[in-house]
């Protein structure tokens, strides 16, 4: 029996084993961001951005890629060592806004870019040196403009056309939700626990509303109602003119999907598992909170009377608005939490192994894209 | 396998990190000095029984090296002495290395914590939501400050680097095992630069929060060493040996397993068994051998464990 002829082997085999195993958390940890961008239809082709640092257009019909706009990489923000490429993929957590024939997109590196919708040439990007801190919520496009925050606590007003800025308004904490427009009204939660009214002309603060919680999930509005989950486990409906308080329904884990509303009632789920399925005007429970047996992080999408909501886990599910009775459409085995997009009966579900699935929110029926490069 | 592991490890640290945010000022950077703290005074035992166990096998290199030396060409029968000699002295060579793979679990869950906690990526911070108990105050503290002094302790940073690379430097120069095989000093003086540098360069890779664990931890076991061994291999001895002031009252043990009669306090004096003179060369005082046993193996001589309290190592004998 050859027990430790030479202890001090031993002691090289252990350091090196604890170094390799701190080494290799760097590859396993996802300490690189990977993006989640959802998708967004516009004349037949779905506009994502992929996992590669793509902006992709696919046509829906066809299944083929139309054009696709690689990004510039970035930096290894840190980690990795050992399986660290030079430089990494850009992340893109935001989905893709149209207006006219520009498309919008966010990237996780700090930029924001303004490409034409029909070929994929580049318009303007923003800034044009440097970088903002990392982007994370979508851009909202109203009348002339486009509207985003940054992970460095700031809000954006970039004129549509020409990238330039209008105007920029500080905020007290990371801004990785996306800012909702409504009238002259830009409404935009924040990790420092607040959603902010603030003037879409020039970035004046109206109101602001405290939570308990940081907000990561978009604002909905809907009437005068501003609806925002916060991490404090509630739901808000919140005066969109006055910043009042109007009710707020506990739940039992964060609110990160962006609610849907659909005649007198709001569809929201949370990481807690469950569709919470409320009164709009009073957020009274209309019906008991549905599982759905693991976390929705994904916002749904309203299509054709059904709310279709898609589990990490990768399950996907209708839920009928005049029976609040569930269906479940799918179950792809792949984990979600993009946002879905839907277009003529059917949800775009694009997974966190880049794959994008046309579900039939009717009868299921599935057809499937692969962005990832082969 | 995995819910086990985010049932006992991850989910109570996660929590555990975020409450002692709580109650201390809202610092993250300090929840993690404080946690680091607390795993190091749950582990001492360990530690301490680890710095014990490095020191026996230090004081057994003289005899392994006599060992090696005479049955190098039987390798079955100096496996079997070598394991005498480890029995009978007293020595596991598995202490030295138990809480070092302790510990690798700790490294593990805290860097899993630190990502999840500061939100480092989207993802992480997603995921962070499945591990918090159904405590307010968990709820409405996230995400953690990721300022802490100079750091941004979501990111890696040069001058904690060098304080890591520093600090482990030390240690492993407090530990380094000296022995009379070549290649065993090449591989301490390499493993004594190499592990340093390769954490200060991987802190420059991780976030600031896990290096601050390191170095924290780095400095407690400086400090336990300290108590329990002495500075060991870090300030050389009057005859340009490595031994500590702290070192004399192991040394002296040494001594006596050597049955060497020590010179008066402060002299050194050369081991009779030979090939290993480094490792009975240092500054031995006091007392001879009480060890009366003569049956061993030549050179091999049961380490008699002196009476511990508390910091480690004390002879009565003077």
């Amino acid at each position: 029996m050859q027990f430790n002829r030479r202890p001090w082997r031993g002691k090289l085999m252990l350091s090196l084993a604890i170094l390799a195993g701190v080494t290799l958390l760097g590859c396993a940890t996802g300490v690189q961001p990977r993006g989640w961008s959802g998708g967004t239809v516009r004349d037949g082709s779905l506009l994502l951005g992929s996992m590669e640092g793509k902006l992709v257009a696919l046509d829906i019909s066809q299944g083929a890629i139309l054009w696709e706009v690689p990004f510039e990489a970035a930096a290894t923000p840190g980690g990795g060592f050992g399986c660290a490429r030079p430089s990494a993929p850009v992340a893109i957590y935001s989905t893709p806004a149209v207006a006219g024939d520009l498309v919008y997109v966010t990237t996780y590196s700090g930029k924001v870019y303004a490409i034409n919708a029909e070929t994929g040439a580049l318009r303007w990007v923003y800034p044009r040196e440097g970088a903002l801190r990392p982007l994370v919520g979508a851009l909202t496009a109203s009348q002339d403009r486009v509207y985003f925050g940054t992970s460095g606590g700031e809000v954006y007003a970039l004129n549509a056309a020409t990238g330039d800025r209008v105007w920029v308004a500080p905020v007290e904490g990371r801004v990785w939700s996306t800012p909702a427009v409504y009238g002259d009204t830009l409404y935009v939660g924040s990790f420092d626990k607040k959603l902010y009214a603030l003037s879409a002309a020039d970035g004046k603060k109206k109101w602001e509303f405290d939570t308990d919680g940081a907000i990561a999930s978009s604002p909905l509005v809907y009437g005068d109602t501003v609806y925002v989950g916060s991490f404090d486990r509630h739901l808000y409906a919140i005066d969109a003119s006055g910043g009042g308080l109007k009710w707020k329904f506990p739940a039992g884990n964060w609110f990160w999907a962006t609610p849907v509303a659909y005649g007198d009632a709001i569809y929201a789920g949370n990481l807690d598992n469950k569709v919470y399925i409320l009164n709009a005007r009073s957020g009274g429970k209309l019906a008991e909170p549905i599982d759905l047996g693991s976390p929705i992080a994904s916002s749904p999408a309203l299509i054709d009377g059904r709310v279709v909501f898609a589990t990490e886990a990768g399950k996907i599910y209708a839920l009928d608005t005049a029976t609040n009775r569930v269906d479940e459409l799918r179950d792809v085995k792949e984990k979600v939490h993009a946002p879905l997009a839907g277009g003529q009966g059917v949800a775009y579900v694009h997974t966190m192994k880049d794959t994008v699935y046309a579900v039939n929110a009717d009868t299921g029926a599935v057809r499937e894209f692969r962005i990832k490069s082969r | 396998m995995g819910a086990i592991w985010d049932l006992v490890i991850m989910k109570p640290l996660i929590n555990v990190l975020i409450v002692l945010s709580h109650y201390l000022f809202g610092s993250f950077g300090l929840a993690i000095i404080a946690l680091t703290i607390v795993i190091n005074l749950l582990m001492y035992p360990l530690t301490v029984k680890q710095l014990r166990a490095t020191k026996s096998m230090q004081a057994l290199q003289p005899k392994l090296a006599e060992l090696q030396k005479k049955y190098a060409k039987d390798r079955a029968r100096l496996a079997q002495e070598q394991m005498s000699l480890y029995r009978e002295s007293g020595v596991s060579p598995a202490g030295c290395i138990l809480p070092m793979l302790l510990q690798m679990p700790v490294w593990i869950a805290l860097f899993y914590s630190i990502m999840k906690l500061l939100g480092v990526t989207p993802e992480d911070f997603l995921g962070l939501s499945q591990y918090l108990y159904s405590w307010p105050i968990v709820y409405t503290l996230l995400p953690l400050g990721n300022n802490f002094l100079w750091l941004n302790l979501a990111t890696g940073d040069f001058v904690l680097a060098i304080l890591v690379g520093g600090t482990m430097w030390l240690q492993q120069k407090m530990t380094t095992m000296s022995g009379t095989d070549p290649r065993q000093q090449s591989m301490n003086r390499m493993m004594q630069w190499m592990m340093p540098l390769m954490f200060a360069f991987l802190t420059l890779q991780f976030p600031s929060g896990l290096a601050l664990y390191w170095v924290t931890s780095n400095v407690i076991r400086i400090v336990m060493q300290y108590f329990a061994t002495g500075w060991g291999g870090l300030v050389p001895s009057p005859t340009g040996r490595p031994a500590g002031g702290k070192d004399k009252k192991y040394l002296k043990r040494i001594a006596q397993v050597e049955q060497v009669p020590s010179p008066p306090s402060g002299g050194s004096s050369v081991a009779e068994t030979g090939p290993a003179p480094e490792e009975v060369a240092h500054g031995a005082s006091g007392g001879t051998s009480q060890d009366s046993r003569r049956s061993y193996p030549e050179g091999a001589r049961p380490i008699r464990r002196g009476p511990r309290r508390g910091k480690g190592h004390r002879d009565k004998r003077r």
